[in-house]
């Protein structure tokens, strides 16, 4: 029974003290990803979208240009 | 441009989906109590609020509950808009061994619970339960979105982390779609459309995988995890780059568009059983997984409807934009000039 009730205090602890503070957080993830209420992990993940997209675009523009040489066109807006 | 109104409404659904979805505040709530356990006797504690807006002209009123019963607090100041100091004379006798704090701001009109806030020992036979003056209490009727334990504001990335798989898998079904008819007459045709189909699914997969790491580690704790749901991503990824390699080992474009078709149906099977069959069967991390559909009233409130289901149509235009330019430079780079 003590083993059970100590079991049962540890979830309790972790869930009163640990919603913000992240006990085996590194520091530079405590002050970035987990700083208020952790919007800076929602920053991320949209730079993150976004990086993505932009390499995504920048190959693609790579191909075009390719096709655009051997087609032998003139693009205006180089 | 009448043929393009969808490309238009993509970009205006997210840009619809990033002003709301990141503007909206969170509901009011209770983060974290200075202390975690408490004893019969005088106990005082600190609540700290986020997006609270206490107010010493009218301090909340301030309950705990344990296993239905009610013990209302003695005094409550208000130390500022996000914290308050509670005090309580906690009797003998609770009967569950964790108790939920209840903080009812009727100035604010905000009500909040944070739950299994404190151990208390429990086991006992019930307290004498002090009667809490009744106030009337009005709802605000702010637009918020739910502020979870451990998810807090990371609920947002339910807007860009989710539609990336949904975006991969209507790609790839538009990919299987070609491939059955790439079997049939004129398959050189579907054939390329199928492979770009993939090639840009695989760009929505690669993002949803990154973001979802992210998310696992503010989270979960760690960056990856020996889950179900994750492994089966992993691994459907991992089919679908098998895909590429396998249509790139093959010189003789017939046999290539028969040969990538047929991978392509079982490839699409296995993803289907990763993420749909197998996460339910097993226990997993992951929301919606271990048993549960995942759109339960559950997972989803209305006010996060209002912006996952505009942000899964708005990502899904998107990528059927992308695949649409590729297509069309694949086949522009066919066609000798």
């Amino acid at each position: 029974m003590k083993l059970l009730r100590s079991l049962c205090s540890i979830p309790a602890a972790l869930l009163a003290g640990g919603t913000f503070a992240q006990s085996q957080t590194p520091d530079w993830l405590q002050e970035t990803l987990f700083h208020s209420g952790k919007i800076n992990t929602v920053v991320a993940v949209v730079a993150l979208v976004l990086v993505g997209l932009a390499i995504w675009m920048a190959a693609f523009d790579r191909r075009l240009t390719k096709l655009e040489k051997r087609n032998g066109q003139q693009t205006t807006d180089q | 441009m009448r043929r393009n109104w969808w490309k238009a409404l993509g970009v205006l659904l997210l840009l619809y989906v990033v002003l709301i979805g990141l503007r909206t505040p969170l509901a009011p709530t209770i983060v974290h109590v200075d202390t975690d356990r408490i004893t019969p006797g005088p106990v005082r504690f600190i609540a700290q609020g986020y997006g609270t807006a206490f107010s010493t002209e009218q301090p909340p009123m301030v309950w705990l509950e344990n296993s239905g019963q009610r013990l209302c607090a003695a005094e409550v100041t208000v130390l500022d808009p996000l914290r308050i100091r509670v005090e309580l004379e906690i009797p003998e006798g609770f009967r569950s061994e964790l108790s939920h704090l209840h903080v009812l701001d009727t100035r604010a009109g905000q009500s909040m619970v944070l739950h299994e806030a404190f151990w208390t020992g429990g086991r006992g036979s019930g307290i004498q339960e002090a009667t809490c003056p009744a106030t009337a209490f009005s709802p605000s009727a702010a637009f918020t979105f739910p502020n979870r334990a451990i998810l807090n504001e990371t609920i947002r990335n339910l807007f860009f982390h989710v539609p990336m798989w949904f975006t991969m898998m209507l790609l790839m079904t538009i990919s299987v779609v070609h491939s059955v008819r790439a079997l049939g007459a004129g398959g050189l045709r579907h054939d390329v459309a199928a492979v770009n189909a993939v090639r840009v699914g695989l760009v929505f997969a690669a993002l949803g995988l990154v973001t979802g790491m992210v998310w696992a580690r503010a989270t979960w704790g760690t960056w990856w995890t020996s889950d179900p749901q994750l492994n089966g991503a992993a691994t459907v990824t991992l089919i679908y780059l098998a895909y590429l390699v396998l249509r790139g080992s093959v010189a003789d474009p017939g046999r290539r568009a028969r040969l990538a078709a047929v991978y392509n149906l079982f490839a699409f099977a296995l993803m289907l059983v990763f993420f749909m069959v197998l996460p339910r069967l097993s226990d997993s991390l992951h929301p919606g997984k271990g048993g549960n559909p995942a759109f339960s009233t559950y997972d989803l409130d209305d006010h996060l409807r209002l912006v996952f289901y505009p942000a899964v149509l708005g990502w899904m235009l998107l990528g059927t934009w992308m695949f649409n330019l590729r297509l069309r430079a694949a086949r522009l780079s066919e066609s000798r000039p």
